[in-house]
């Protein structure tokens, strides 16, 4: 897969003046690619005069951050303490049941990459599922397969007209 | 607009905007914090701008988007004045009807007020919501009188006096005192005492100074930080401000939650009209303090959340803490002294300032003075975020202010203080919040977490819970953390899965005492709190579990079996589909959970429509 | 000339200059502390945690690594009391259970008094002491590996896992790591060390404290037994 470089020059002009900078970078990195490319990477630890391993180090601690692509649609099951006691992780079982990946993976066919997240700070409408940024609250298993549902019927369409 | 060059340009701003405000003749106030987005603001928003549009009002009506109001179960809320009335649950659909009865007629809609479930009595003012009636709302009730995307809301509504005050009158070391005298502590919860440490760092020798917000709010289940951050930006940079003058800084950092993208964009926001209105920047209100803010996002680690992690992130690093023997406001950010605080305590200090140290010392316990903001959640019938004098006890925010437990089921437990906090049993209920007599029961406050428990809540499944919840976000740099929290979870899976031992029951004591004491940071040092404090107060569910190997609250999912019921099964064969592991299946006339594919998640019960289902 | 300070470690007075770790003026003073992450020449981490201590002021007791902690003017520093040596044989209890096929951790087990271990016994090749990274980072600056990932997952890479041209090919990785120094040949009991490292506890009961270069430093690589020059794995 070809990737284009402008973007990231863009994102790397004019940084590197304070420390926090290289974790916006990577930040910005995966915000525009969709994750971070291992060639990304490279150029940043040269634009920076950073040795590799630190910014791999960079890559593999956060969560933020991903080193393969991610699917077409993100689901994010929240597993907070308040979503886990009104049974937020049944939606793991759901999402199992219904894509056939667990947290971290990405469905074969490319649509789908599920991951969980500690908390949204959206407690009060637990249990909570973000699909594709948007959120979804006072979900169940039923609600969650309705939607995954719709999801791939939307994105079956637009795969095909593509 | 042009900078404000001294405090009586601030002074006549807020003169003129007050005015300003007072002359709309309609105002109608909607909530669209995270909460309020996830129900839906945002559709309601268009609605009522496509209103206003048609019925020629967008000149009468000021229309003000605010964050939570903490109300959090009953988003999206709208307010109208005249006739100051609230309006719950407001869809799209019922935006015209309040157009055109409620904004044009001044009539109310009584159907969108909220109504109590005991009485037929509906209530028509925020005011007099029964949730509100046992708070103390001084931080969070601010929240809806400002849009924080509009500094000018801020500055109307009192916002920067306390600035202004402080550079004009004020010397950095009488500040110190007033914060000192006021006995506000951190609110993140290690409550050490904010003015000691605004002395301390100012007396620590440096090159520079720094003062950094914690806003990577990290406890599942806590979002106090958030409903302020993303409703009052402003009140925080105020905060940090006077405290950046007090100890000496020129440069502040806010360090905030990936996850958190409405308050990462309203702080940005924030921070660049503070700077337009030359509240942030070089010779601010023409006095001779500098001071400017940066934001960092957090990339994904509750780690973050530990000073030292954060620090060693800001400073382009992976978050790894590092010993404290040397405390961060000596050698900090940059090996430099450093103030870091919590948002809800840089949050407390304008008003400090305004109103006095002795007014804030005039609330609370003896040790634990001022408000607390928690977020009450779980099981129970009124969720959201509550403010209340320290002191209150478990019970009356539990039971009064949170209305008790949801589905006529019992309350079992209430958890605070996130995974370094512990679960407290209904006979601790009369327990003041207060930081010591918390952390003597066995929990802490911690940043503001209050997770209610019924009895359909394992307590061994919570400690459980929490032990996976650390082993995922440690560091993993020690070995009394990365292993001994590892081990932990090992021994809590073998009760939850039917392999209890007694004497494991020993070994996780003498472990979760080697993790407290041989753990090199705060989350290593108080990842044992779940375990030690659910065995001290349910020990006889971990009993359960390892002598009998039964789970009382049917939540281990090893040690519950689903079965169909042939008598009242009407074979519809919704469970088959529904089923997300393929453990069901027909055989012959009946219907059958196989008992080995079975994972326990329950789905099945809930889509069976003749309740066949049930777990033994 | 530096500055000195004086400092009480097990009740012995110790000079030494401000800035010196508190582990090391003990090893130098000759009370051995056990330890596994630490190494001369580099910055301690405070990894392992074996080597903790409880510093004591008034009636208040701080336990705390003694190779991150700084030796200031006055400090008063108990690293055999009885909460010590419990916490120091319960974290080494949990390193074995681990690793049990390392000579360094067999001797480090013996050295403290642990012959069994009351978990399932795993067998990792790596106990992220950080060595490896350390010599790499600081002796050879080459900067070519380090840790990736975070908690149960955290271990030493190289980047992209590819040697990168900042190698040098060295092999100090190698030679620092406590875990290529041969396990005894002796057979695992059930849970525990073998026979010839229980003896080896023995020993230990009897020359308590005080470091006397026993053979089991040369196993953990313990500073002093370096200093002797004998670096040479066994």
């Amino acid at each position: 897969m070809e990737l284009e470089w402008n973007r990231l020059d863009e994102i790397l002009e004019g940084r590197g003046g304070e420390g926090f900078d290289v974790i916006e970078v990577l930040q910005d990195i995966q915000g525009s690619y969709d994750y971070l490319p291992e060639e990304a990477l490279r150029r940043v630890s040269a634009s920076f005069g950073l040795p590799l391993i630190e910014v791999f180090q960079l890559a593999s601690f956060y969560k933020a951050f991903s080193l393969e692509p991610r699917g077409r649609h993100l689901v994010t099951a929240c597993l907070g303490t308040a979503c886990h006691v009104r049974g937020g992780s049944r939606f793991l079982d759901e999402i199992l049941g219904q894509l056939g990946v667990q947290p971290g993976e990405t469905t074969e066919d490319g649509a789908f990459t599920v991951e969980t997240v500690n908390c949204l700070g959206a407690c009060a409408l637990a249990p909570v599922v973000v699909v594709d940024g948007t959120y979804y609250d006072h979900m169940t298993p039923a609600k969650l397969r309705q939607l995954l549902e719709a999801v791939r019927a939307q994105d079956l369409e637009v795969v095909a007209s593509a | 607009m042009p900078r404000l060059p001294n405090a009586a340009a601030l002074a006549s701003l807020r003169k003129e905007l007050k005015e300003d405000d007072q002359a709309w003749p309609i105002r109608v106030t909607l909530s669209s914090g995270t909460c309020g987005q996830a129900s839906g603001s945002i559709a309601v928003l268009r609605a009522l701008e496509e209103s206003l549009q048609e019925e020629g009002l967008t000149d009468k009506v000021h229309l003000r988007v605010t964050g939570c109001h903490g109300f959090c179960q009953q988003e999206p809320l709208m307010i109208v004045e005249p006739p100051d009335v609230l309006y719950c649950s407001v869809k799209p659909e019922d935006v015209p009807e309040i157009v055109t009865e409620t904004l044009v007629k001044a009539n109310v809609v009584e159907r969108l007020l909220f109504a109590g479930p005991a009485s037929d009595r509906r209530t028509r003012r925020e005011a007099d919501l029964p949730f509100f009636s046992k708070q103390d709302r001084d931080l969070i009730g601010q929240n809806r009188f400002i849009d924080p995307c509009d500094i000018r809301d801020y500055i109307a509504h009192g916002g920067y006096s306390a600035l202004a005050e402080v550079l004009t009158s004020v010397s950095p070391e009488e500040v110190i005192e007033q914060v000192k005298a006021s006995g506000l502590r951190g609110r993140g919860g290690g409550g050490y005492p904010t003015g000691k440490k605004w002395e301390q760092c100012r007396a620590a020798p440096g090159d520079a100074h720094y003062v950094i917000c914690n806003a990577d709010e990290g406890d599942p289940g806590a979002y106090m930080d958030r409903g302020l951050l993303e409703g009052n930006p402003h009140l925080i940079l105020e905060g940090m401000m006077i405290g950046a003058y007090a100890i000496g800084s020129r440069q502040g950092y806010v360090y905030v939650r990936n996850e958190y993208p409405l308050a990462v964009s309203h702080i940005h926001t924030a921070i660049d009209q503070a700077r337009e209105f030359g509240l942030l920047g070089e010779a601010i209100l023409g006095s001779e303090f500098s001071f400017d803010v940066r934001v960092a996002r957090g990339g994904g680690a509750f780690v973050c959340g530990e000073s030292t992690a954060l620090m060693a992130s800001l400073e382009g690093h992976v978050g790894e803490p590092r010993p404290k023997d040397v405390h961060t406001v000596e050698r900090g950010y940059r090996d430099q002294p450093t103030n870091l605080n919590n948002v809800e305590t840089w949050a407390n200090v304008p008003r400090i300032i305004l109103n006095g140290p002795d007014w804030f010392a005039g609330k609370g316990t003896d040790k634990s003075k001022g408000t607390k903001i928690f977020a009450l959640t779980g099981h129970v019938k009124n969720t959201g975020l509550v403010e209340v004098e320290m002191g209150t006890t478990l019970q009356e925010i539990i039971f009064d202010i949170g209305g008790g437990p949801q589905n006529g089921k019992q309350i079992k437990a209430v958890q605070t203080g996130g995974p370094s906090g512990g679960c407290l049993p209904v006979s601790r209920f009369s327990l003041p919040v207060d930081f010591e007599a918390l952390a003597e029961a066995g929990s802490m406050m911690g940043s503001g977490g209050m997770v209610v428990m019924d009895d359909s809540a394992c307590m061994v499944d919570v400690a459980r819970y929490f032990l996976k919840f650390l082993q995922d976000e440690s560091c993993g740099k020690c070995v009394p953390c990365r292993i001994g929290i590892d081990r932990m979870l090992e021994i809590l899976t073998d009760f939850a899965e039917g392999r209890g031992t007694p004497e494991q029951l020993d070994l996780l004591e003498d472990l979760a005492w080697t993790v407290t004491v041989g753990s090199l940071c705060a989350l290593g040092k108080t990842a044992a709190n779940p375990v030690l404090s659910t065995l001290r107060y349910f020990r006889d569910e971990y009993e359960a579990h390892i002598n009998e190997k039964r789970c009382p609250a049917g939540v281990c999912r090893a040690l519950v079996h689903y079965r169909i019921d042939p008598d009242l099964c009407v074979q519809c064969g919704e469970c088959i589909e529904a089923c997300p592991h393929d453990a069901i299946s027909e055989d012959g006339d009946q219907i059958e959970i196989e008992d080995s594919l079975c994972h326990k998640c329950g789905i099945c019960q809930e889509m069976c429509p003749s309740e066949a289902i049930s777990k033994a | 000339m530096a500055n000195m300070v004086t400092i009480t470690v097990d009740g012995a007075t110790i000079r030494v200059p401000e800035g010196t770790s508190v582990l090391d003026a003990a090893l130098e003073a000759g009370i051995c502390i056990p330890n596994l992450c630490h190494m001369p020449g580099v910055e301690p981490i405070g990894a392992c945690r074996v080597c903790i201590v409880e510093v004591v002021q008034g009636n208040r007791r701080k336990m705390t690594a003694s190779c991150t902690l700084e030796a200031r003017e006055g400090m008063v520093v108990e690293a055999h009391s009885e909460a010590v040596l419990r916490a120091r044989r319960n974290i080494v209890e949990l390193l074995l259970a681990e690793a049990p096929n390392s000579r360094a951790i067999q001797d480090l087990a013996a050295r403290v008094g642990v012959t069994k271990s009351r978990y399932p016994m795993r067998n990792k090749d790596c106990v992220l002491c950080g060595r490896c990274v350390r010599v790499c980072d600081e002796v050879w600056q080459s900067r070519s590996l380090g840790f990736v990932g975070r908690g149960k997952d955290r271990r030493v890479a190289l980047p992209f896992d590819e040697r990168p041209e900042t190698c040098k090919r060295c092999n100090a990785c190698i030679d620092v790591c406590p875990m290529t120094i041969t396990p005894c040949p002796g057979p695992m009991k059930e849970g525990g060390i073998c026979g010839l490292c229980e003896s080896q506890v023995t020993m230990v009961e009897n020359i308590g404290d005080t470091c006397v270069w026993c053979e089991l430093g040369r196993g953990f690589q313990c500073a002093r037994w370096q200093l002797r020059g004998l670096l040479a794995p066994a």
